[in-house]
């Protein structure tokens, strides 16, 4: 059999040969690296979990309390609301965030001469550190007649809408500002991938006489599918762990209707104490997304380019 | 401390919470004169938390050039320093830990639970010794004494809750910025006026970051009523006086339309809006002059700092702040030694005339504000010959304060909750908000709602 031929074609090595080959060095290379891999990821990880079985603040003797702090988080009545919040923030998020980078991306890649200055104009928000964005826009959402978007709509005859103060508009705000936020970033994910797609398929669509939609829908979609598949499921992630904006723009506010499972989490450890419980929630978060990503990897198998 | 630093300091306090493990390992240990007679001449060390961290090298070298004078005053005392702060979240657990500096400021929340836990050692016959106790306020005292009297930390630092207001937007609305308002009444109709004749808020709340539950709790005991029962075991703000709070706040928006249009406020932000005029009134303790006019530029003319406002009172207001604690572990020798430093760094100035104006002097290189008032932790008498000879140094205008300074000899002074006062805050916060931001909100079953999440809480 080929296999066994191949076996015996390749002969054992001693350790000695492997000594003198250099592979101690090549351990002794990689090893501060894996062992600080090892501390530095997953070492958190770990502890993460240990902790969340213990009594403790980080000070004193830790005490083990079993499964109490996930029963205790499990029915805290401020969980399912935090759930529901962060829920809905992450369909928002699909519906309205998640179509905005594509679009964006395969309108640059259609423009011949002056994409690389959508390109930039694109990215730009990317680039401003996510605290002074939330400030200035901030500063849009100002509640009052004068605030830049209430001023706006008012040329038209709209509002003063409340934004941020109101409990119904205060998560649909925030999504639109991840979103803008967001959206260079995956932009240039999705441009990457467009320069993949071949150009021949193009140029046969075009003879058999197809416009522009009809190229998008058919020729640049299908060819990028792979990777809107993974974007998907990497922003279904990123949603479930939003944290920065609702802290700033809100607090969780108004009436919790921006709390979110990370909020909780971060009020657990930081206004309670209670690390016990605040690691905890993020276990039961983490186990969350874990199936999530198992179940949406076998559900998009069968679309998948690969 | 007031709310912005205190949550500044849980932040860096958790960041740091591993080196400041490691920096206060060697606290104070037990000594063995600890009955024995005092003895002021043998060499002694102690540990004084609190030291400047590394980012602020000016006050790094002022401490330290105080720690050197202090030892060369004192050739038998050697003081040692670490960083660690009081921080709600870990204190009880360096306590219990045992990792304590001998001497450190704490908030004035903690000795309500420490004394009887004996986690504070009596000070009582040591004050004497080194000549404090006969300079300290009674009233702010109490908050370190048992049922006895026997006192167990040095208060230094005293602050109680006003209200600011805008004087500029006092005249344009026809008000006289001399006579701020006095009851809740007076404030819902001075806020009518504002909003009136100028379009800004007349009176603005603070509603995020815990400050919601904070400043709730400040207007539930200008009406008569408590947050917490004494043993900090059950809530007791279900009942008339919180209600009432709520219901005026619920009036004041719904009704009058005199909030504004921002219900989602923390410090910062309220400040800001105030200092930039666009509110009129906000609950306030005085150090907001400080950020109002330094970061934000508002004319030092237009600020004015009155007294809470109380309703079918006077009740009191709320009251918080900064003790010395002394390690519980320390001896004899280090109790004396530590309140000789206390009485140097945070007393002296008050009965040295040279000090005190090299201090106001030193402030006004710095650009920080000499002569803002505050509640005294002295006695009244030796607080207003500091003050008279820091008067020429004056740079804060004392008059506009006039209405807070009576107050804060008047005015019973309430400590915040003594369990878990942060957690209870951050469960008022949704409350007041629903209020501002839901014109149905039903303030009974908001408050059942919330005082069954909050003892639940407090039995963990």
């Amino acid at each position: 059999m080929a296999l066994s031929i191949r076996t015996a074609a390749r002969p054992r090595r001693s350790p000695v040969s492997w000594f003198r080959s250099g592979g101690l060095s090549s351990v002794l290379f990689a090893l501060p690296l894996v062992l600080v891999f090892l501390y530095f990821s997953w070492g958190p990880i770990v502890r993460g979990l240990v902790l969340s079985f213990q009594k403790n603040n980080l000070v004193t003797a830790p005490e083990w309390v079993g499964t109490a702090n996930f029963s205790y988080v499990l029915t805290d009545p401020q969980l399912p609301q935090a759930a529901a919040n962060t829920l809905y923030f992450a369909l928002l998020a699909l519906v309205f965030g998640f179509p905005v980078p594509l679009f964006l991306a395969v309108f640059i890649s259609e423009l011949r001469t002056t994409g690389w200055l959508y390109n930039v104009i694109s990215y730009l928000p990317a680039v401003v550190p996510p605290v002074a964005a939330i400030l200035l826009w901030k500063f849009f959402y100002d509640p009052s007649g004068t605030g830049v978007f209430n001023a706006i709509l008012g040329w038209v005859g709209l509002g003063p809408y409340a934004w941020l103060n109101s409990p119904s508009l205060a998560m649909p705000a925030i999504v639109l500002e991840a979103t803008w936020a967001g959206a260079g970033a995956t932009s240039i994910i999705y441009l990457a991938a467009l320069t993949g797609v071949r150009t021949e398929l193009y140029e046969a669509a075009e003879l058999d006489g197809a416009g522009i939609w009809r190229r998008v829908w058919h020729v640049t979609l299908p060819q990028i599918r792979g990777i809107i598949l993974i974007m998907m499921l990497l922003q279904l992630i990123g949603t479930f762990q939003v944290f920065t904006e609702p802290f700033l723009f809100t607090g969780g506010g108004p009436d919790n209707a921006t709390t979110t499972i990370l909020l909780l989490i971060y009020r657990y450890a930081f206004i309670n104490g209670d690390f016990g419980a605040a690691t905890a929630l993020s276990v039961l978060l983490a186990g969350v997304l874990c199936v999530l990503s198992v179940v949406y990897h076998f559900l998009t198998r069968r679309w998948s380019t690969t | 401390m007031t709310r912005t630093a205190r949550c500044v300091a849980a932040l860096t306090t958790t960041v740091a919470l591993l080196v400041t493990a490691a920096a206060c390992a060697d606290g104070t240990t037990p000594a063995a004169d600890g009955a024995g007679a005092v003895d002021e001449n043998a060499p002694v060390t102690i540990t004084i938390g609190d030291r400047p961290t590394p980012d602020k090298p000016n006050d790094i070298a002022a401490f330290d050039r105080n720690v050197k004078k202090f030892m060369d005053a004192h050739p038998n005392i050697t003081v040692k320093s670490t960083e660690t702060k009081w921080d709600a979240q870990t204190f009880q657990a360096q306590v219990a830990g045992g990792s304590l500096p001998t001497v450190m400021n704490i908030s004035f929340t903690e000795p309500a639970n420490m004394i009887p836990n004996k986690q504070l050692p009596d000070i009582t016959d040591e004050l004497k010794l080194v000549d404090l106790t006969k300079d300290l306020n009674p009233n702010v005292l109490k908050i370190v004494q048992d049922d006895a009297g026997r006192i167990y930390g040095v208060p230094i630092d005293v602050f109680s809750v006003g209200l600011a207001y805008n004087r500029a937007l006092f005249k344009q609305a026809g008000l006289d910025p001399e006579k701020p308002p006095t009851t809740w009444d007076e404030v819902r109709e001075y806020a009518r006026q504002i909003t009136e004749k100028t379009g800004k808020a007349g009176y603005a709340q603070l509603t995020k970051d815990n400050t919601g539950g904070w400043m709730l709790t400040t207007m539930t005991y200008s009406m008569g009523g408590t947050v917490q029962s004494e043993d900090g075991k059950k809530s007791t703000f279900n009942d008339a006086p919180t209600k009432k709070a709520l219901q005026l706040l619920k009036d004041m928006r719904w009704s009058d339309n005199t909030m504004g249009s921002n219900f989602l406020y923390n410090q910062e932000e309220i400040r800001q809006d105030f200092a930039a005029g666009k509110i009129g009134m906000v609950l306030q303790a005085p150090d907001a002059y400080d950020m109002a006019v330094k970061n934000f530029g508002m004319k030092p003319a237009d600020y004015g700092h009155a007294a809470l406002p109380q309703d079918g009172g006077p009740h009191g207001t709320l009251t918080g702040g900064s003790i010395k604690m002394i390690n519980p572990k320390a001896s004899k020798n280090e109790i004396v030694a530590a309140l000789k430093w206390i009485k140097s760094q945070e007393f002296d100035k008050y009965t040295d005339e040279q000090l005190a104006v090299q201090n106001a002097k030193d402030t006004i290189a710095d650009k920080g504000f000499v002569g803002r008032p505050g509640i005294t932790p002295l006695s009244q008498e030796t607080y207003d010959r500091y003050n008279k000879w820091r008067e020429p140094y004056n740079n804060v205008p004392v008059q506009q304060f006039a209405g807070y300074l009576e107050s804060t000899k008047s005015l019973k002074l309430l400590p915040e909750p003594s369990n878990k006062a942060q957690e209870v805050y951050a469960m008022l916060d949704p409350v007041v908000q629903k209020v501002l931001t839901d014109k149905n909100a039903d303030v009974d079953k908001l408050l059942t709602d919330a005082a069954s999440k909050i003892d639940a809480r407090l039995g963990r």
